[in-house]
């Protein structure tokens, strides 16, 4: 396989998918340096996400630490789907995402995806979806998503 | 508020134009119970979005993904994309810059608001030398265990007017005007 992800890969077609095949999971340590990044690359300054001294008083969600941006642990989550679609041309298109327990600083969070449905419509529009969770490093769950990947052909 | 933090990644122009100050014309947003849905008319987001490579670049960078389709121009030029490809929910960056800080429509930046997960649609992917524009319109309002969502819609086009995704967005607001208040002076604004 060549060192550019994606380059040499065969191709993943609607055929040759499965339901129950496992993508490639991926992992991120957080740090308030990411939370910062993230609000950087967001453009989403929420003093919650931001603000260290602040979150001591506010506790927005009960804790005294600042959280990491919802966006972001959705954004962990597809990019198992994207890493995976992409160099394939196939189209993501639905994203339905539920955020359960806000990130904190210091963790790991762990993402995986598995193909739960095969949607025989038409050649162009067959469709598969696949089932995201993300997890802290102690299997908490941190939130779950549903992504819909058409194959173009 | 940690502005020596994030100062040192702001890197793109639209970063280093950007008003970091969350608190801003705090006063102008409106609270759960405020929300006009006598009135679901459309409204225009405050700026436009030209999509240039280092804003597709930087996103991926802060979420540490290592795709050279998303970061890699002269690789994402020689693939069939034939161009970067954004992150799928590098929308965010979209949102979050053409929505404003004032009036109307602005609910994801209400101090206390919080995400408790999105749908979104994407029709086409977005490439660099478009501008992105916005409307927003909100969709419902609901109580569920002792809090107060918002679920509003808000549609992503081209310099073209093509539809390029849409977003149905929820969120956790706070019920009253005091909410904000108490979340502004560093209190706990909304219960969890």
């Amino acid at each position: 396989m060549n060192n550019k992800r994606g380059e040499g890969m065969s191709k993943v077609t609607f055929d040759s998918v499965e339901v129950g095949e496992e993508l490639a999971p991926m992992s991120r340590k957080v740090t308030q340096e990411v939370f910062w990044k993230y609000a950087v690359a967001s453009l989403d300054y929420n003093p919650v996400h931001c603000d260290p001294e602040w979150v001591k008083t506010a506790r927005p969600f009960g804790i005294t630490k600042t959280v990491g941006h919802g966006m972001m642990t959705i954004s962990f989550m597809l990019t198992v789907v994207s890493n995976w679609a992409y160099p394939s041309m196939l189209k993501i298109t639905r994203i339905d995402s539920k955020l359960i327990w806000p990130v904190i600083s210091g963790w790991t969070v762990k993402c995986t995806g598995v193909i739960s449905e095969k949607h025989f419509i038409s050649s162009g529009k067959n469709y598969v979806v696949i089932d995201l969770k993300a997890e802290n490093q102690y299997g908490k769950l941190l939130g779950v998503c549903k992504t819909e990947v058409v194959f173009p052909d | 508020m940690g502005k020596k933090g994030l100062a040192k990644y702001m890197t793109t122009e639209k970063q280093k134009q950007f008003d970091t100050d969350f608190f801003k014309d705090a006063e102008t947003y409106e609270v759960w119970e405020e929300i006009d849905f006598s009135n679901l008319n459309e409204i225009d987001g405050q700026r436009t979005f030209e999509i240039k490579a280092e804003d597709i670049k930087f996103y991926s960078e802060a979420i540490m993904d290592d795709n050279p389709l998303m970061n890699d121009e002269e690789f994402a030029n020689k693939s069939p994309y034939r161009g970067l490809v954004p992150h799928p929910i590098f929308g965010t960056q979209i949102i979050f810059w053409c929505i404003g800080e004032k009036g109307r429509g602005n609910w994801i930046r209400t101090p206390g608001a919080r995400n408790p997960g999105q749908y979104l649609e994407i029709y086409e992917n977005f490439r660099v030398g478009e501008v992105i524009h916005i409307k927003m319109r909100p969709y419902d309002r609901y109580v569920k265990r002792g809090k107060y969502y918002l679920r509003y819609e808000i549609v992503l086009y081209n310099q073209d007017n093509v539809k390029k995704g849409k977003c149905i967005g929820t969120l956790i607001l706070p019920k009253t005007r005091r909410d904000i208040e108490k979340f502004l002076e560093g209190e706990r604004g909304v219960e969890i």
